[in-house]
């Protein structure tokens, strides 16, 4: 899958978006680059933020310049904070913060991106700021 | 630029890449979406229906050369999007690594 990776910074895509488990049996440890930036995405609750920090860390050992983490399905407040402390205390910057959004569950339900489905909801606008955010658009 | 979006199953990851890569694609630029999971799902959140991922091919072990640093590519990874990509809205080219019939539980 790396080898994948590697090779698309010198297609004509400009942009590689790799979705993955980033479970040890899935990358491989060394120094060759990998990619521009690892963005761990968590829940606030302790087991997710724990697989985030060694997902992370995971990263960090790959020598990735950017490791960060994307707190979703926030709630309220009270959530973030939990995301918040958590990042801070494993130094962690939050690259992203996407909303609890109903909508997205009904999208996978009815088998449809949530872009489509509904493309104004909060959820779907947080992930197109972060993304236009990644990019350096804004 | 190289995006890596990690995280465990159920997470929202995928939702998250899917919609990501669209709308990278709405600003005109060119985006790969690989899917790296063992249980692919990303073709969903990038607007693909069922029907068309049917008969979809995968990586295979074919494609991988092994050398002293790990493994390459065995063919230029244009020719590789050529034969194993598919197209997604808003410009997105998706490549799926693994074959779900083959994938593991979770």
């Amino acid at each position: 899958m790396r080898s994948v990776v590697e090779a698309a910074g010198t297609g004509n895509e400009e942009v590689c978006i790799l979705d993955t488990e980033a479970s040890p049996e899935h990358l491989s440890r060394g120094t060759a680059r990998y990619a521009d930036a690892m963005y761990v995405v968590v829940e606030p609750y302790y087991k997710s933020l724990e697989t985030g920090r060694r997902m992370s860390v995971l990263g960090k050992d790959l020598g990735l310049e950017r490791v960060a983490l994307v707190a979703n399905k926030i709630r309220d407040d009270h959530e973030l904070d939990a995301v918040r402390e958590f990042a801070t205390a494993n130094e962690l910057a939050i690259a992203g913060v996407i909303p609890y959004d109903e909508r997205l569950p009904e999208a996978e339900r009815a088998q449809r991106a949530p872009l489509d489905f509904a493309p104004s909801s909060p959820a779907v606008e947080a992930i197109e700021r972060f993304a236009r955010g990644v990019v350096g658009d804004e | 630029m190289k995006l890596a979006i990690a995280g465990k199953g159920g997470s929202g990851k995928t939702s998250i890449s899917g919609t990501m890569a669209r709308a990278l694609g709405r600003t005109g630029r060119h985006v790969l979406a690989i899917d790296g999971d063992s249980n692919p799902n990303l073709a969903l959140t990038l607007g693909l229906s069922p029907e068309a991922m049917n008969g979809m091919p995968t990586l295979t072990r074919e494609m991988l050369r092994r050398t002293e640093a790990g493994a390459e590519l065995a063919q230029p990874l244009e020719q590789i999007c050529e034969s194993h990509s598919i197209e997604a809205p808003d410009g997105v080219t998706l490549l799926v690594m693994a074959n779900p019939e083959h994938a593991g539980t979770g």
